[in-house]
């Protein structure tokens, strides 16, 4: 546009002079080709993504029978309607102990597992291609074979208990433990899992200056000083970088529970995507795309307030 | 100018492929060039949501059925994971673009068939070709919401009991009979029950979905209860029937500790628990036996305990729905679903699915008669329907079973105590029911 405008009055002066433009071009700009280069990815990205958005946005406003065939506006009743179902309020809770344990757990793990495969040690690039191994690790195959490990009548993990003199415990027969256990199975394998956060944080150690380093310690810092003076403030765009994304990922946790506990014993692990899945399921499309949007809701403010505390500690430093 | 040209043809081309994208999108190409030209068959779809064996079984007869009929063409396809056909289903049919035939679960056919694209067979199963009445009564009922029939029989079957008859003799127990009591079932399994060997009594699935309520109706039943009280506009497993099934359940669970409690949908590890020999008795359909025989345990069949000494058990019905594309398919669709339900097919059908006869002509077949002589136990399912009962064919059933499937989950893991358990069954129920 702006090319549009700055040479208009050219033309108007010298209209010999100048390539005279032709109507694509005083539309689409100095090169239109370029719109049509892109118009495949914006066919596909206004279809899957932006459509959808405002179709569910319809959706959530609407009781959307879709084997009968009738569809009612009930303005903001689906809204009202699962924040009266207690399985949806009880989806919220666990996403949020879910959510506010497995992201300093897994930031916390990821950051000493880092520190320890950023050592000069013999065999470390073997060490570091284990670590990554888990990531790789679908998280379905997780979500079974935790629930193999931990069946309270048949596992793994209650006879070692035994074995060591310990009492069985219920695991995932019990709702908080099953909540734990999801937990545990989340930070030790997936894409989201310990081992990813170390190797995002191995690579960003491996970019602090050793001088850094090597300077504190010559000015006498020990190597706790160093640590917490030097090596954790280099490290902070990539640490609210981590909390984001795995908060994110903490929200939208749905694999292991579909493959491991379906949301069971009763509802106690019931996550809100979980809830979206089980609603669009029955064909309760309003209902779904209502807690949906709760969902997205949720997240946009988590990276609103992030990016809100990002510009305000820049502008204190 | 060859930068225009480019840009031109660029257009066109973008605008071919969107034109093609709408156009598949838009309706049944199919039915409509099948209407103009007579002689070519006409093209129908279907789902049959079946995998490994029953998918093989399916195909071939797809095929046979195209070899044998020049004016019907059909394209079988798995369509999704029979578990998952109900709600591709409600999506396809949300989208305007839907089979002719699909696969459906017995309690979800009155959902479905709130659909106005879903045909009503009552008339058409009047035709002498189909011999409606040589269908078993469980199947009949299955499909028939309201005096209408909305699909069409495709899989019966009946629960019992199998045992295993190796640790039955390791504990010294003799092979549980017909005309049992659930009382003898609770002392055999736990006397079965070896904790240090790792050996249960029994199983239930314990995820609280369909899986986990079904088995528990037969008891219901024969306790004078039902799943809807007479006029259908409460739930009937209230009071005695309701409150001393879940008892059981929970003395066989909590007390005992008879009973291996499956946590993970599908039972997969229920059975493989039965399956490596630690597991007495299991309350299972014969889908089962394929699985236990490869898995070579020594096992026996029994019909379903009682407490009254009346037998019951329950018939797990699934079905063909036939969906509207036009007069031409919806014709050709039945014709397919007739054939598929012939004696011979259905034959054949039931031998590899591990199922039922759906017909009485069906048990004169010799296919089956051999099949039946092969595989031990397997006619004791057979005659278990001569006594068996099925679940309401009602809309609101799925939300009933959610709502006892919680209780039942939650008094097998000794959560809930068996009154409190059933009173809330109750409210979910009639809640449900009150829509």
């Amino acid at each position: 546009m702006s090319t549009v405008f700055a040479q208009a009055p050219r033309a108007g002066v010298a209209a010999a002079a100048p390539p005279r433009r032709s109507w694509v071009q005083r539309v689409f700009g100095e090169t239109p080709s370029a719109w049509l280069y892109i118009l495949p990815a914006v066919v596909i990205i206004v279809g899957l993504a932006i459509v959808p958005v405002f179709w569910s946005l319809l959706l959530s406003v609407q009781d959307k029978d879709p084997i009968a065939e009738t569809t009612k506006y009930v303005g903001l009743q689906n809204y009202r309607d699962i924040f009266d179902d207690p399985a949806f309020t009880g989806a919220v809770r666990h996403t949020l102990i879910y959510t506010g344990l497995f992201v300093p757990l897994s930031i916390g793990g990821g950051l000493g597992l880092a520190l320890l495969l950023n050592r000069r040690v013999r065999f470390i690039g073997v060490y570091r291609t284990l670590a990554f191994v888990p990531v790789v690790i679908s998280a379905t195959v997780q979500g079974v074979l935790f629930s193999f490990i931990f069946d309270d009548q048949f596992g793994v993990a209650n006879s070692l208990l035994h074995r060591v003199g310990l009492g069985p415990q219920p695991f995932f027969a019990d709702g908080g433990q099953a909540l734990l256990l999801l937990v545990l199975a989340g930070l030790w394998a997936g894409t989201s899992c310990v081992s990813f956060c170390a190797v995002v944080y191995l690579a960003a150690l491996q970019d602090i200056p050793p001088e850094l380093v090597e300077a504190a310690s010559i000015d006498g810092a020990r190597r706790a000083g160093v640590f917490r003076h030097v090596i954790l403030p280099a490290l902070t765009p990539v640490t609210i970088f981590l909390v984001l994304w795995q908060t994110v990922q903490g929200v939208q946790l749905f694999d292991i529970v579909y493959a491991g506990t379906s949301g069971g014993p009763g509802q106690s692990t019931y996550v809100v995507v979980y809830y979206v899945f089980r609603t669009i399921r029955d064909s309760a499309y309003g209902t779904g795309a209502a807690a949906s949007y709760v969902v997205a809701g949720g997240l946009l403010l988590i990276s609103l307030t992030s990016i809100a505390v990002h510009r305000l500690r820049e502008r204190r430093a | 100018m060859s930068r225009r040209l480019i840009a031109i043809v660029l257009a066109a081309a973008a605008a071919l492929v969107l034109a093609a994208c709408g156009g598949g999108g838009g309706g049944d190409t199919g039915s409509s060039t099948g209407a103009k030209k007579s002689s070519a068959p006409v093209a129908i779809t279907l789902w049959h949501g079946q995998n490994l064996i029953a998918g093989k079984v399916i195909k071939g007869l797809v095929e046979q059925f195209n070899r044998t009929h020049t004016d019907v063409k059909v394209d079988g396809q798995i369509g999704a994971d029979a578990d998952s056909l109900q709600a591709k289903m409600t999506a396809a049919l949300a989208g305007g673009k839907y089979p002719d035939v699909v696969y459906i679960f017995g309690p979800n056919v009155a959902n479905l068939a709130r659909s106005p694209k879903a045909l009503d067979l009552t008339e058409a199963v009047k035709t002498k070709a189909w011999n409606w009445g040589d269908f078993f009564p469980a199947a009949r009922q299955a499909v028939t919401i309201d005096g209408k029939v909305r699909a069409i029989p495709a899989l019966i079957d009946s629960m019992a009991v199998v045992y295993n008859k190796k640790l039955f003799k390791q504990a010294g127990i003799p092979a549980p009979k017909a005309g049992w009591t659930w009382d003898d079932y609770r002392s055999i399994a736990k006397q079965l029950t070896n904790k240090s060997k790792g050996i249960f009594g029994t199983g239930w699935p314990g995820v609280g979905d369909e899986d986990t309520v079904w088995r528990l109706w037969p008891m219901v039943w024969d306790l004078g209860g039902d799943v809807l009280a007479p006029g259908g506009k409460q739930v009937g497993y209230g009071g005695q029937p309701g409150l001393r099934s879940l008892t059981l359940l929970s003395q066989m669970a909590t007390q005992d500790k008879s009973v291996y409690i499956d946590k993970t949908s599908g039972s997969e590890k229920m059975y493989q628990v039965f399956n490596s020999n630690r597991m007495g008795m299991v309350p299972t359909g014969p889908w089962e036996l394929p699985q236990i025989m490869e898995a070579k345990v020594d096992y026996g069949v029994v019909p379903m305990p009682t407490f009254n000494g009346k037998p019951v058990t329950i018939a797990g019905p699934d079905t063909w729905m036939l969906f509207n594309n036009g007069d031409d398919r919806a014709r050709a669709a039945q014709e397919f679903v007739q054939w598929l339900t012939e004696p011979a097919q259905d034959a054949q059908w039931d031998v590899a699915a591990g199922s039922l006869p759906l017909r009485r002509s069906t048990a004169a077949q010799d296919v089956w008669k051999q099949h039946v002589a092969k595989i031990e136990g397997l006619s004791t399912f057979v005659d278990a329907l001569g006594n068996a009962r099925v679940r309401p064919v009602v809309q609101s059933y799925p939300k009933i079973s959610e709502a006892l499937g919680q209780s039942i989950s939650g008094t097998l893991l000794g959560q809930q105590s068996p009154p409190d358990a059933l009173n809330k069954a109750v409210q979910g129920g009639n809640k449900a029911l009150a829509g």
